[in-house]
């Protein structure tokens, strides 16, 4: 089994007098696809504020990489690696598609105002050296050529894929993926590969789907949330919703 | 010729106070309604150092920066957990409160009485003492003001601040310290506003809390949405068409009594508008919404 990453253990989260997460005890490894699937309102987008650090659980603790985080803030979370891409997608639509990207990496100097004005030099060779680097993301999904475009101009398929490279740009280890191939095609199987692709790089990768078909395909591991309860589902079984 | 001085150095001041105010709500998208406190700060900064501690201009424009932005963090701090509607009405809040002490706090600021006597700037033995050479010198720090605030704008700063203006939580969970780059561009901000302020009170040599009200940040706020925010060209725009306002009217022969008046309507009249018909402004790059 691959090394342990993100550990849920015994998590509780209460809304009101509902409880979205129940005594919810999961390990999501390296290097392998895990599906969460189950009914809205189930407690997956829940789990995921949960570890991202969104939401504070009432009772039970996150831990990643043998760290616990519960208690961390959320920029902290996502700068020790464990990034998010979210159902509404939330693409910085005034941005270019570039801008999407460069804002997405890690450890600038040039965010720091200070730096910016009184060291512009090595600013702007970070700068050089990140734009080839969100070019040659932007390669890879087949956007290139969209580089200068507003991404509020884009199609939605266009757009979460935006998301998704930006989500690699910031060299997250672990990735929560809220539906990432909502409003996608079938037939476009893009999104699949990259998460393919990631998983076989050793990153954790977790998502919630409601296509089984997708979930058939690439899931190492799958489990079923319903009533913020999480029962192990074999993977052949995830093609019949229950 | 000194009408035309005294006109291009209220639009050095107004430049620096709209391009900084800008940063806040054009670019982090942080709709701020107590510029005009800052302004006064500044102002008030600089004149108590040189009247009562004996400072020279520059040195007191540099501590009324400091100082400035230091206590900009008494409304950024508690701000951060605010969102919209509840934002703007905490620096409604420091408006109000900023000017209440400058207004009452008789023995440190003087109160309604103001302070005079304020000194012309002396630089290496050059005084700053005519509208041309108090010109130069708001012109030269407005242009030095402005390309720092470009230089912020257009790096990676100024990249992450929009990011926060289109989607907070999308920057959050992209590892930015959101909350820490919230009080860090009202800081700038801040101290920018403060040169303004400064200069402004070397220039007329007596200041008072009338000239730092919710009125006046009110007009900042205009300049902004009227020329447009987020990009470094609206303000500019706004900042031109605002300063010189009362004097396009004094084409229309207009009593200056009622010139006053209806300069505040046009304001008025020009901001709905602009949301109905053109909310991103004359030349923004960002809608109020």
């Amino acid at each position: 089994m691959s090394e342990v990453t993100i550990e849920c253990h015994r998590l509780i989260k209460t809304f009101g007098g509902v409880r979205a997460v129940d005594d919810l005890s999961v390990s999501f490894y390296a290097g392998q696809i895990t599906a969460l699937v189950g009914p809205n309102g189930a407690g997956k987008t829940t789990l995921f504020h949960l570890i991202s650090g969104m939401v504070r659980p009432d009772a039970g603790e996150v831990s990643y990489r043998e760290r616990r985080i519960s208690n961390l803030a959320p920029w902290r979370i996502a700068r020790m690696g464990i990034g998010r891409l979210f159902q509404d997608i939330r693409i910085f639509g005034h941005l270019t598609v570039e801008e999407n990207i460069l804002v997405a990496f890690p450890g600038q100097m040039g965010e720091n105002a200070l730096w910016a004005i009184t060291r512009p030099v090595r600013v702007q060779r970070q700068e050089r050296e990140n734009i080839a680097k969100a070019n040659r993301l932007l390669q890879r999904i087949g956007l290139e050529h969209e580089a200068r475009t507003r991404a509020e101009t884009l199609s939605y398929g266009q757009q979460k894929l935006i998301a998704i490279a930006r989500l690699i740009a910031t060299g997250a280890d672990a990735l929560l993926l809220d539906e990432p191939s909502a409003g996608i095609s079938k037939e476009n199987t893009q999104i699949q590969d990259i998460l393919k692709h990631l998983a076989n790089e050793g990153k954790i990768v977790v998502m919630i789907e409601h296509d089984y078909s997708i979930v058939q395909k690439i899931a190492d591991q799958v489990y079923r949330m319903d009533a913020g309860k999480m029962t192990v589902l074999p993977t052949a079984a995830a093609k019949c919703p229950m | 010729m000194n009408y035309l001085w005294h006109m291009l150095i209220f639009i050095s001041l107004y430049s620096l106070l709209s391009m900084s105010l800008n940063l806040v709500v054009g670019y982090a998208g942080l709709l701020s309604l107590c510029h005009a406190a800052f302004y006064g700060l500044g102002a008030y900064s600089t004149a108590l150092l040189m009247t009562r501690s004996g400072w020279g201009f520059f040195p007191a424009l540099l501590a009324a920066m400091v100082i400035t932005a230091l206590l900009s963090s008494i409304i950024a701090v508690p701000s951060l957990r605010l969102r919209g509607d509840f934002f703007v009405l905490a620096t409604l809040g420091f408006q109000v409160i900023v000017f209440s002490l400058l207004y009452n706090w008789d023995n440190f600021t003087n109160g309604s009485y103001g302070i005079t006597g304020i000194a012309n700037p002396v630089l290496f033995g050059w005084s700053v003492d005519t509208p041309f050479r108090y010109f130069l010198l708001a012109g030269t720090i407005s242009v030095v003001g402005l390309g720092l605030m470009r230089a912020l704008a257009l790096s990676p700063f100024g990249r992450v601040l929009k990011a926060i203006r289109e989607n907070e939580v999308a920057a959050v969970a992209l590892g930015k310290n959101v909350a820490l780059l919230k009080i860090v561009v009202f800081a700038v901000a801040a101290a920018f506003a403060a040169v303004s302020g400064g200069i402004f009170a070397a220039y007329t040599q007596y200041i008072d809390p009338t000239s730092f009200m919710l009125s006046e940040a009110l007009f900042i706020l205009s300049i902004v949405i009227i020329g447009g925010a987020g990009n470094q060209v609206g303000p500019l725009i706004g900042t031109v068409l605002l300063v010189t306002l009362p004097e396009m009217l004094r084409f229309l022969r207009m009593p200056d009594a009622i010139a006053s008046s209806l300069r505040q309507v046009i304001y008025g009249a020009a901001i709905v508008l602009l949301m109905r018909f053109r909310p991103q402004g004359i030349q923004g790059d960002y809608k109020f919404d």
